[in-house]
């Protein structure tokens, strides 16, 4: 007996060993090749949007790399760029962690020697590994990390696409301005509800700052450990406070649950307003049917776009290839494509791999970009894209309608809230 | 005559094994690859951890999943001091590591009474409140956390961006420390009386040890321990939050490293890091990209495998081997 | 007033899931000195299995729970026979450690097999509904979640205490060796434990779906929780791991109410450890 298990052990041990002797034989040599790491957590809490991303990463390099004439993007008609350059993504997985994500950028430089890396989704992740890119003189590009802090650091190497939390904040609190002298909404009162991370709190500390700014009060601030078995003390501290107007932070499954928990105790603020989160995802909206109507949230892309950004379609179909049929773009997600197309653009325009080169173009001129609302993309130093919008969206029938700026919006918004008794 | 020779060859070993160790990463060839010096250290740290836990664990048999919560102190030690007062990590680690003493000392007193899993339950239940509370403590950075910038590498302020070899001796000397109070104890009475107790607090009692202060001092010098490693780790991430340190996966990290080694034994917690952590960084960087969690199905499988079948971990496989080998040599007489 | 009662209500009810939860893992725990890890993965797969039925063959979690409670019954006796059965009898920590692996192992094949979506079920019988007693609101998932739990935890405690069955494992558990010359096949009792303690997190999982989404990692807070009801009940006791699951469940509404949210998990560890530093083997130890 024991001699067969002294056997498994060793064979264990054996297969380690090989593990490792097959990776210090991989290497990657081919002259026009530019290799980009991309890092987004791939498992864990977060897995959902970190496979999300890379998708959109793939989908972004499949129209780079290959003619794809029919497509209304930069880069798309040509093969490759800079004069048949092809871009070759090196993925990598960071759990969600910030250690793991920091010793993964080190690799991804260092071992896969990628030129540049793409990520990193949570902003407690990007911190850290675009810390490494700046060190070693790399661009990292950022499209959807939210926390305004990123951009704050000065940084040489580092761009990010999305808009952040606190540009949200000012338009939510425009929103309600407006509401409140169009609709006579009335509302005086905010409350906050997030989840206790770098990403919560930070949107949740711009939220506050915005609305007090504005002469809002801030009535409730509620804060929870994201992965909860129950938001029923939140909901019912929220609905004690009863605010007019609530700005959220709550993420795929906690989202779901916030949104149920409201109608079990028969409760909504006279707005909802989410940062880009579970409301923007199209199919945890389908799985909450009815009951995701009327909620509102900031979003970079949606399918109801495509009057807005025809170009978009042509490529989200390549992207639904890529993951499953009936996922479209999210806000999140397209900013990624959108960080690879600009990257791309860049060294293409730079006509260098000196990415000192690259970054001072990136800063020099301002980008088509179709994928991204509005169409162009600048950066400030530190690297923000101070194009970057979005607009205020309303769930209306199952479909994001665009309430708000109002010479871009399509439909009226519904304010007040349609109560749960009355759907 | 033949115990002296034991103890030389133990002796031998150790040395050995350090003076390997030192030269490592001025052997030319593979070893200097930025990755592989990574997986380097992140093994002697984790053997570290594991080390420090095992004092406690391994050598006087008080299960416990709190030691996070020591890591932690220790890397927010070196992180306030390097992010909130501008200065060099060396005083907030010292300081963080005997705040970790004292807290453990604190919070063990009256949960030492409590036995066996009641104890573990409480251990942990013990890192889920301090999580907690630090998530929302905003002096020390709260969920948002403590990130550094970019200070002169070197000793002083204990940070090298280019090349890792400094971390590395950072890591070496750590091990030197950790491991060398481990076996100190181990020849000492110390650790005579942790074993007394481990095998049964009563019979220790009897024997004239006062358990409680073993224990007790046990857990000082664990903590203290693991306060260290977690300075090296603040200092090694760039970055401090709760739920990096703070959280039960890193506690799990300390026990399942000692026991896929060997619980109670020296080098155990030294091969158990080298087993786990090259898996888990190599499966990672092959198999992570691909996003199916291949990497820790694999990594779950393995931990299944290796205490199923051979319970006193690594080091049990190494005795099997060695009273295998006497056996062939006996019978070949 | 009404708020006050709103919020022990919604405590109580959420304490009887924690109970179920916690009654599987009290059984295994009791009786083999087993800690099982992998609990809230039980749990993750009965979710994921009720989800699955009623999506493509739209059968109401009602149904899907007795097929949740049958299938993590049989995960449970397979995961006894593959890997607890190899570590009785050799270190306490064993059986810890290997189902920490299983955790993993079960948390990432369901990553890998179903995606990370959080999927979650629409149009079911209870998801939803709700109804006004008196100004309270009673949400109906929760209420049937509640009364199924107390029947479940009834029936179990029956089991252990009333039966020929149950005296044999109550026997199992004071010595095994005794009861093996008593002509007991504890071999078998094991299996059946560790398929029961299935069975009681398979129901419960079966129902969640109405109300919460499933995803890989829905297990985790779940089977935290359940570790401290059952240690805070006293190991083993089944009415204990009900009194500390209400208590956990009641002290969970109002912390998290009249203090703030994010204290929500500080008070229900602080309460175990105040209980423990009290009573060192638990609410109902011996």
């Amino acid at each position: 007996m024991k001699r067969r298990f002294f056997g498994k052990g060793l064979l264990l041990v054996l297969v380690s060993l090989l593990m490792v002797g097959v990776l210090a034989g991989t290497s990657l040599a081919d002259e026009k090749v530019i290799k980009i790491g991309t890092l987004f957590p791939l498992t864990g809490s977060c897995a959902l949007a970190g496979q999300r991303c890379r998708a959109a990463v793939d989908t972004a390099v499949e129209v780079v790399n290959n003619a794809h004439p029919e497509l209304q993007v930069p880069l798309a008609a040509q093969e490759g760029i800079m004069g048949g350059y092809k871009i070759v993504l090196i993925h990598a997985d960071h759990q969600g962690k910030p250690d793991v994500a920091k010793s993964e950028a080190e690799r991804l430089f260092d071992q896969e020697k990628v030129w540049a890396v793409i990520g990193s989704y949570n902003s407690a992740a990007t911190k850290p590994a675009s810390f490494v890119a700046e060190l070693k003189k790399q661009i990292f590009m950022c499209g959807c990390s939210s926390s305004g802090a990123l951009t704050e650091r000065n940084f040489k190497y580092f761009f990010r696409m999305a808009p952040t939390d606190k540009t949200e904040s000012l338009e939510f609190v425009e929103f309600i301005e407006w509401i409140n002298e169009t609709k006579n909404a009335d509302i005086k009162t905010v409350g906050l509800i997030y989840e206790n991370t770098e990403f919560g709190k930070h949107a949740a500390e711009e939220g506050r700052k915005a609305a007090e700014a504005a002469g809002f009060k801030v009535v409730a601030d509620v804060a929870y450990n994201p992965g909860a078995t129950n938001l029923n003390s939140e909901v019912q501290t929220l609905k004690a406070a009863d605010p007019g107007a609530v700005f959220g932070a709550c993420l795929g499954g906690d989202y779901t649950l916030w949104v149920r928990t409201m109608k079990q105790m028969d409760w909504l603020p006279k707005v909802s307003l989410n940062y880009c989160t579970g409301y923007q995802d199209p199919i945890i909206a389908g799985q909450l049917g009815e009951d995701a109507n009327y909620f509102m949230g900031g979003t970079g892309y949606a399918p109801e776009f495509a009057g807005l950004m025809p170009a978009v379609a042509a490529v989200e179909e390549i992207y639904k290839s890529k993951t499953d049929p009936s996922v479209p773009f999210d806000s999140d997600s397209i900013q990624e494509a959108v960080a690879l197309f600009i990257l791309a653009q860049a060294i293409d325009k730079a006509g260098s791999l000196d990415p000192t080169v690259v970054a001072e173009t990136l800063y020099a001129n301002e980008w088509e970009s179709p994928l991204s609302m509005g169409g162009k993309v600048a950066f400030a130093p530190g690297g923000q894209n101070i194009k970057a919008m979005s607009m205020l969206t309303q769930l209306q029938g199952g479909e994001y309608k665009r309430v708000y700026p109002a010479d871009l919006a399509d439909t009226e918004p519904v304010v007040p809230m349609v109560p749960w008794s009355k759907r | 005559m033949k115990a002296r020779g034991k103890t030389e060859g133990k002796d031998l070993l150790w040395f050995g094994l350090l003076g390997v160790l030192a030269v490592m990463p001025l052997i030319p060839g593979p070893l200097q690859g930025s990755f592989t010096q990574h997986v380097m250290i992140q093994i002697l740290l984790y053997a570290c951890m594991a080390q420090a836990w095992n004092i406690l664990g391994g050598y006087c048999g008080q299960v416990s999943f709190g030691h996070s919560v020591f890591f932690g102190i220790g890397a927010y030690g070196a992180g306030m001091a390097v992010v909130k007062y501008g200065m060099i990590p060396w005083p907030g680690a010292i300081a963080g590591a005997l705040i970790a003493a004292a807290v453990a000392v604190a919070i063990s007193y009256p949960c030492f009474k409590l036995k066996g899993h009641y104890f573990a339950i409480a251990t942990f239940a013990i890192v889920e409140i301090c999580n907690r509370l630090f998530m929302v403590w905003y002096w020390v950075g709260g969920a948002l956390g403590l990130d550094y910038s970019f200070s002169e590498p070197g000793w002083t302020h204990f940070v090298w961006y280019e090349s890792k070899r400094g971390y590395f001796y950072g890591a070496l000397l750590l091990f030197i420390l950790v491991f060398g109070v481990v076996r100190w104890i181990e020849k000492n009475r110390l650790g005579f009386y942790l074993r007394a107790v481990r095998e049964g607090q009563e019979t220790a009692e009897s024997l004239g040890v006062n358990s409680t202060k073993v224990k007790l001092m046990a857990m000082a010098v664990s903590a203290f321990m693991a306060a260290l490693c977690g300075a090296f780790f603040a200092q090694y991430n760039y970055r401090v939050d709760p739920p990096m340190v703070m959280s039960l996966d890193m506690s799990m990290k300390f026990v399942l490293i000692t026991i896929l080694g060997g619980l109670g034994t020296f080098y155990g917690p030294l091969l158990g890091a080298a087993l786990l952590i090259p898996l888990q960084e190599y499966s990672r960087a092959l198999l992570g990209g691909m996003g199916g969690g291949v990497d820790l199905i694999i990594f779950g499988l393995l931990i299944i495998v290796v205490v199923v079948y051979q319970p006193k971990g690594i080091m049990g496989i190494i005795d099997g081997i060695a009273s295998k080998m006497k056996r062939s040599e006996e019978g070949g007489k | 007033m009404g708020l006050f009662f709103q919020v022990a209500l919604d405590g109580l009810f959420n304490g009887l899931l924690y109970a179920v939860v916690a009654a599987g893992l009290s059984l295994i725990w009791g009786v083999m000195d087993v800690i099982n890890f992998a609990h809230g993965e039980f749990l993750m797969i009965a979710m994921y299995l009720s989800y699955w039925l009623g999506f493509i063959w739209k059968i109401d979690p009602l149904v899907s729970s007795l097929a949740g409670g049958l299938f993590v019954f049989l995960v449970g006796a397979l995961t006894y026979k593959l890997i607890i059965s190899h570590t009785i009898g050799k270190s306490a920590m064993s059986a810890l450690l290997a189902t920490f692996g299983l955790s993993m192992l079960l948390k990432n094949i369901c990553l890998n097999r179903f995606s990370p979506n959080f999927r979650l079920l629409q149009e079911t019988a209870l998801g939803g509904k709700t109804f006004n007693v008196g100004g309270i609101i009673v949400p109906l998932p929760q209420l049937v979640i509640g009364i199924v739990a107390l029947a479940l935890l009834y029936v179990v405690y029956h089991l252990v205490k009333k039966t020929r069955l149950g005296w044999a494992i109550q026997a199992t558990a004071m010595d095994k060796e005794a009861a093996e010359l008593m002509g007991i096949d504890t071999e078998k009792i094991y299996l059946l434990v560790f398929g029961l303690g299935g069975a009681c997190v398979g129901i419960a999982g079966g129902l969640l779906p109405s109300y919460l989404a499933v995803h890989p990692e829905v297990g985790g807070l779940f089977s935290l929780i359940a570790f401290v009801c059952v240690a805070m009940g006293g190991f083993g006791s089944i009415p204990g791991a009900l009194l500390a699951s209400l208590l956990i469940g009641l002290v969970e509404a109002f912390a998290g109410f009249y203090i703030a949210p994010v204290f929500k998990y500080v008070a229900v560890f602080g309460l175990y450890l105040v209980v423990v530093m009290v009573r060192p083997r638990g609410l109902f130890g011996w």
